[in-house]
């Protein structure tokens, strides 16, 4: 057939060959499942593929974890920078800086430069999550890591071919500081074979329908992904808006809530996300790159404002990124980045409250908003081997205008990437036993459309001693709610022994607990945030959620003001009687200006409601506790109650930007609803069995 | 001897009937009757005038249960679970397999979870009870649930794979009290490890089981009543058959069957003409589905999913794209031309059919360049209206500039090829496979049309169209034989010490395989076993399924096997120990099945052409000679371009490319002048 091409290339041409493009990432990600070693590739799919032009511009993916692809243009432009002219064909170049567009220290990425004669043209990538990059614990992540050194080596772009000679030097070096250096030359095969084939298909096609016309086509089908975007952009209204969330740090053991503050500005077809007054970065798990920060910021955007639609780098180019440096949104050395997968979630968490005021029916309840890895590993006696468990439980997604979010299904950030594995392989491979595997009753946030909900999985060490980790966030300050939805349930662990359930000291985060032949870890994930006012849902979906277990009795009286009779039929007049009541109860303060900073904090930073002691006593509110305000906008302001004679009587002093969050001014009447929390700022948890030793907390082997 | 074979599509059911003493093979169609499908199946066979009374065998492809599921019609199941797991099959595998859209849902479970009922019993990984099932907690949910409409029912433990012993305790007693109810367990269904996927192949067995049950009887019922004596098989989606008898028990092996028969009739015909790599291409209004035959093995495998949920008895491996004829053209917001995945279905249809339609479809856009003709008329009852073709591809025109009728339409054809050659890619290139080492086999009432553009794509050059390929997936079923899976979990290493339960575990495997057969009423004679066995290198998760000779335990025998298996699937072989998970055995029962006669038109090639018309080619309007496929002789030789037509598909033939007849009629494309 007569493949000639118009010099206009004509759409016919574009659509194929941009197929074609995606077809070889396909190829490339085959390549690499069919090669692979590892489960966390053949069972958790925990890998990317990707093309970038010479721009470092990336052209085509297929479906790939929107958390690795997202950032690797950053990684592309560094190497590029770094190696300016001095790079030649057989070059093949090795990074996983996560102050350089990588991501945690696990995800290792390979860069091909494809070369049309001397010029260069394409550079197939692949990233993966090796299992084990060195550092201090195997897997190569705690929760409580001070600096980067203790999460694995830390690789520059560097070259690991040069004119197709391999740098046996480079290898040695990997294979030395890593724990099961067989199984990275294996994973490092896995990713060589991926980007030659794609090399050997890039080739045929620009054979067939000649260079030009092939790049011509990519350049094209950027420039549309970006007119899309922008045209999407445009229904928005111009303005600026703020929101701000946190994550969880712990310093020295302290809870130390770190800010994280957005604000995003609509001008015409373009956006700007701006995360000015975030947190400086501290020595804690809790810090990331810009590039892993714009990825969250594309994904909210992406997901809300365009789903559908190729996703490539013209579809990014609307978005401009800045951010303090050496911030928790960019992360400078040597503090620890093994956060990403928070830090990514909570940038789409600020995001959808910023989206919240602009297109409301386009969001959701924030997410569930933590990656969750959990990891344990130890000896299995019996089948004399090492066993690494690893699971990263999936929680829920936030309601909707037209749906109830998903329970235990990742968030949309995450990729198809299996969360957990079947109990019957788990048992099958390691000493343990799975006591109960399901849905986290009252978990989902409660609103008009309610939140999905977390997982209740509760794992039986059936061996001798082992090791446990994990590494989350929203252990302490749940998910959000929008438009009067409520917050979801938290991240819990508990470690139960002796037939007493023992929280973790630092709620959804841990190193190297030790547990001994018959412990239990309880992993509960969280929920998502609910949707519209939950005393507006239908009574009838809140029976139906209670007769299916979903929601319990005294939450569909409590958060909903639904009765139910005996039947579980609703009983209307208890129902009318319950919301009026509900309704009634709920307080209302007017909002005073106050320009006096609001944040406080040891390292980090969280904002305080000042308040009398008598006004605390009336709302019922207690000092410390982590309250929400509820304004114009859809999403809440949340802040932590602080007594303080010296504050006006029953008002709610509020900063300029606390009041742009909930969209009010001074003389507005805003709602306070209070916010159940395990620990409060600067508070230790309080366990009887634990004793420090210098900064790090140490426990008893349960 | 004398036998019908009957495939119920979504718009037409399609039949062949075959008698072995005169050799004949007669054709028909007749539309679907969604309500009374069994009423569509007997119309079918009646337009063929079969007579039932003298019919010995009648092979059946459904797609009653698949559809039940795509519409969530089936029965309301029950599931009795393990405690603390209550929750398996909503929670799922928690991944999300569409991206970029924050509104995207889970799919639902088929079972609300009021209707899960956990008991506390618990069998663990080596198969040891760790917690007895209680007799009486089973008879008391009996009680229960006796108080309910009978319904369907799923009883589904951990580990039963290993140890089946709660499970069948719980049936006995359930069948017992509930005896209108459709009981199935889950190891019985699927003997294999990880239970989401096992859990939910039984509950899909039985949220089918009372739909399909009751159609089989139906059917039974009036093709008695019409003399019928002879045994009703149907088509399974491994690519065998199994009586209805079995299939009522075990309807989940129907569900990927739909385009079963037409893998099974392709590797029929690849023996026949001495062809082995094959890939089937089979586009029909909705859908099309495309499967690699290396060999003329079957390709199996236990991964698919309906509807997002997984099914995980043996299947045919086939990839299905949701773009066919009815598929529409349209623009999206970023002014990129794309075709499908909406489709104009049956009703309206495309825009052609004069029957509402306005939006583009793939068919409006081969009519509007001549590749199809208003003379034509769609499995003999539809006609197709050319302006109204014309007219609905002038909207893609209008959107853009540099477009004109021909180019758009042509641009729409190349469009939708492409999204078959992604689908054929992934199941050859993206496996390893490299498609200029096969032939592609094109049926379906649309495949003809387009194979040689996806031949060119890929740069196959031999494309094979079968006689009356809108009736293949029928022949399909007739050829077919009788094929059972066994399935048992057995692990052991690959040393001889462990090994040395292996041939005993077999030789019970197939002992029921063979009593299996023989209630179905097949002679021993005419039932063959094969053993396999799944396997893998330690540490994998995966296992790789093995052929196996017979008794053989011989560690150093059966590992060279596995490595060679494992170098062809993926690329490389391991140092690493390897062991078996699981020992399987297919037993295949032959039986009597329809020959292709030899081709015997005789004649001049002239006395086969019915005219000529002008179609577009590559933006190049030339005046093509239009043949009558029953008319073409033996041995005809034929340079493109050209169209042959026949019942219900159209061939064509680029410039370019040339056409030869073969020796059963079929057509042997292939790229060049001569």
């Amino acid at each position: 057939m007569n493949n000639a091409i118009d010099p206009a290339v004509d759409p016919i041409t574009l659509e194929v060959v941009c197929e074609s493009l995606i077809a070889v990432v396909r190829e490339m990600r085959a390549s690499i499942i069919r090669a692979s070693y590892s489960p966390v590739i053949y069972e958790m799919d925990d890998f990317s593929c990707a093309l970038f032009n010479a721009r470092a511009e990336m052209v085509a993916q297929s479906n790939d974890h929107p958390g690795h692809v997202m950032p690797m243009p950053w990684s592309v432009r560094c190497a590029m920078e770094d190696f300016e002219n001095d790079i030649h064909p057989g070059d093949i170049i090795l990074l996983n800086d996560s102050y350089r567009g990588g991501t945690h220290l696990n995800d290792v990425t390979l860069l091909y430069p494809v070369f049309a004669g001397d010029r260069l043209v394409m550079l197939p990538a692949v990233r993966s999550h090796w299992a084990d990059v060195g550092g201090a614990t195997p897997g190569s992540y705690s929760g409580l890591s001070t600096n980067i050194y203790q999460e694995g080596l830390r690789m520059p772009p560097i070259k690991l071919y040069e004119r197709g000679q391999p740098n046996k030097a480079v290898m040695r070096l990997i294979e030395a500081n890593m724990r099961l250096p067989e199984d990275r030359k294996g994973d490092l095969n896995a990713m060589l074979g991926a980007v030659r084939a794609a090399e050997q298909r890039l080739n045929k096609l620009f054979g067939k329908y000649g260079l030009d016309t092939v790049l011509e086509c990519l350049a094209i089908n950027l420039d549309r992904s970006e007119a899309r975007m922008r045209s999407r952009i445009r229904t928005l209204p111009a303005g600026t808006y703020v929101y701000e969330d946190y994550l969880e740090y712990y310093d020295e053991g302290r809870f130390d809530p770190v800010l994280m503050r957005l604000a995003l500005t609509i001008a015409g077809d373009g956006v700007t996300a701006d995360f000015a007054g975030s947190n400086p970065q501290v020595p804690g798990v809790v810090n990331s790159s810009l590039a892993v920060v714009g990825a969250g910021v594309f994904v909210a955007l992406k997901s809300t404002l365009d789903p559908g639609g190729a996703v490539n780098q013209g579809a990014f180019r609307p978005i401009t990124l800045k951010a303090p440096e050496a911030s928790i949104v960019d992360v400078r050395a040597d503090a620890p980045a093994g956060a990403h997968g928070e830090v990514r979630k909570r940038a789409v968490s600020v995001m959808l409250g910023c989206l919240a005021q602009v297109a409301p029916d386009l969001v959701s309840g924030d997410l569930c908003g933590t990656s969750f890895p959990n990891s344990m590993g130890g000896r299995d006696a019996r089948r004399n081997r090492s066993y690494v468990y690893y699971e990263a439980p999936a929680g829920g997604n936030g309601g909707f205008a037209e749906a109830d979010g998903s329970s235990v299904y990742v968030n949309v950030d995450f990729g198809n990437i299996r969360s957990i594995h079947n109990a019957e392989s788990l048992e099958t491979d390691m000493p343990i036993v799975v006591e109960k595997s399901e849905l986290r009753v009252d978990s989902g946030g409660a609103g008009r459309m309610r939140g999905g909900l977390g997982l209740h999985r509760e794992i039986r060490l059936a061996g001798e001693e082992a090791v446990y980790s994990v590494l989350s966030d929203r252990a302490v300050i749940p998910p959000y709610g929008v438009g009067g939805g409520a917050s979801a349930a938290p991240v819990g662990v508990s470690i139960r022994a002796n037939g007493q359930d023992v929280p973790l000291l630092t709620p959804g985060k841990a190193t190297g607990v030790r547990l001994r032949r018959d412990a239990v870890f309880i992993l509960q994930s969280a929920g998502g945030g609910g949707y519209g006012d939950p005393l507006e849902r239908e009574a009838s979906r809140v029976a139906a959620d209670v007769s299916a277990g979903y929601v319990s009795e005294d939450c569909a009286r409590s958060a909903y003001g639904v009765a139910l009779d005996h039947e579980g039929r609703v009983a209307e007049r208890g129902t009318s009687n319950l919301r009026a009541q509900l309704t009634g109860a709920i307080v209302r303060l007017p909002v005073v200006a106050d320009e006096f900073s609001p944040y406080e904090g040891i390292k980090g930073r969280h904002r305080v409601l000042r308040m009398r002691s008598a006004t605390a006593q009336r709302l019922g509110v207690l000092s410390n506790q982590l309250v929400e305000l509820l304004g114009r906008h859809p999403a809440p302001l949340r802040a932590w109650i602080k007594i303080d004679e010296g504050a006006p009587a029953d008002v709610f002093p509020l900063d300029a930007f606390g009041r742009q969050v909930l969209g009010v001014a001074a003389g507005d009447a805003v709602r306070l609803r209070g916010i159940e929390t395990p620990i409060a700022p600067g508070e230790r948890r309080r366990d009887p069995g634990a004793h420090e030793i210098g900064s790090r907390i140490r426990r008893p082997i349960i | 001897m004398k036998m019908v074979g009957v495939d119920v599509g979504g718009t037409f059911t399609d039949a062949v009937y075959y008698d072995d003493q005169s050799g004949e093979l007669a054709w028909a169609k007749a539309p679907s009757t969604p309500r009374a499908p069994a009423g569509g199946v007997l119309a079918a066979m009646d337009r063929n005038g079969v007579d039932l009374a003298t019919t010995d065998r009648f092979v059946h492809g459904v797609t009653i249960g698949t559809n039940a599921i795509l519409e969530r019609r089936g029965a309301p199941v029950w599931v009795i679970t393990t405690k603390g797991f209550r929750d398996t099959l909503e929670i799922a595998r928690t991944n999300r397999t569409v991206l970029y859209d924050i509104k995207t849902l889970k799919p639902a479970s088929l079972v609300p979870r009021q209707r899960i009922i956990e008991v506390d019993e618990r069998v663990l990984a080596d198969g040891t009870v760790l917690r007895a099932l209680d007799p009486d907690a089973i008879r008391q949910i009996a009680s229960r649930l006796r108080a309910e409409p009978p319904a369907a029912l799923a009883v589904c433990f951990l580990h039963s794979y290993l140890n089946g012993s709660h499970e069948e305790a719980a049936v006995t007693i359930l069948r017992a009290a509930l005896p209108k109810w459709f009981i199935c367990h889950s190891a019985e269904i699927l003997p294999e490890m990880r239970e989401y996927e096992r859990f939910n192949t039984a509950v899909l067995n039985s949220y089918i089981g009372p739909l399909t049950a009751r159609y089989l009887s139906e059917l039974s019922r009036l093709m008695r009543s019409r003399g019928y004596r002879g045994a009703v098989h149907l088509m399974a989606s491994s690519g065998g058959i199994e009586t209805a008898e079995r299939a009522a028990r075990f309807p989940v092996h129907t569900v990927l069957s739909g385009p079963a028969g037409g893998v099974a009739a392709a590797i029929h015909l690849g023996g026949l003409v001495g062809v082995r790599n094959l890939i089937t291409y089979d586009m029909g209004g909705t859908s099309t589905d495309v499967c690699l035959i290396e060999d003329l093995n079957v390709p199996l495998t236990s991964e698919q999913f309906v509807d997002g949920l997984p099914v995980r008895t043996p299947q045919i491996e086939i990839n299905s794209v949701g773009a066919g004829g009815g598929s529409i053209a349209w623009v999206d917001t970023g002014h990129i031309l794309r075709v499908g995945p909406r489709s104009a279905g049956a009703v309206p249809g495309p825009a052609c059919y004069g029957k509402g339609g306005v939006e583009p479809t793939v068919t409006d856009a081969n009519l509007a360049i001549g590749r199809l003709a208003s003379s034509l008329k769609l499995a003999g009852t539809v006609a197709l209206d050319e302006s109204l073709a014309e007219q609905a591809v002038q909207r893609i025109v209008a959107v853009f500039d540099s477009l004109d009728v021909p180019r758009a339409a042509e641009g729409i054809i190349r469009i939708a090829v492409a999204r078959m050659v992604s689908a054929i890619k992934e199941i050859s290139v993206s496996k390893g496979y490299d498609p200029r080492d096969f032939a592609l086999v094109a049926f379906g009432g649309a495949g003809p049309m387009h194979a040689v553009f996806i031949a060119e794509e890929l740069e196959i050059a031999h494309v094979l169209v079968p006689l009356r390929p809108g009736n293949f997936c029928a022949f399909g079923a007739l050829i077919s034989d009788v094929r059972h899976d066994h399935l048992r979990t057995h692990r052991a290493a690959l040393i001889d010490r462990e090994l040395e339960g292996l041939e005993d575990a077999f030789v019970q495997i197939e002992a029921a395989a063979r009593s299996a057969m023989t209630e179905e009423g097949l002679p021993a004679g005419d039932v063959s076993l094969q053993r396999s066995a799944g396997m893998r290198y330690v540490g994998q998760s995966w296992d790789l399924i093995v052929r196996l000779p017979a008794h053989s335990s011989d560690s150093v025998a059966l590992a060279a096997l596995f490595h060679a298996a494992h170098e062809r699937r993926y690329g490389y072989r391991a140092a690493d120990p390897i062991e078996i998970v699981s020992l399987r055995v297919t037993a295949i029962g032959r039986v009597a099945k329809p020959k292709l006669s030899e081709w015997s038109i005789t004649g001049a090639l002239a006395a086969a052409q019915q005219g000529s018309r002008q179609v577009w080619f590559a933006g190049n309007r030339c005046n093509v000679p239009v043949y009558a496929r029953d008319r073409l002789p033996r041995d005809a030789r034929i340079a493109g371009p050209a169209i042959i037509e026949e019942m219900g598909a159209v061939t064509i033939v680029p410039p370019d490319w040339r056409v030869a007849v073969g020796s059963v009629g079929e057509l042997h494309l292939k790229r060049g002048a001569q």
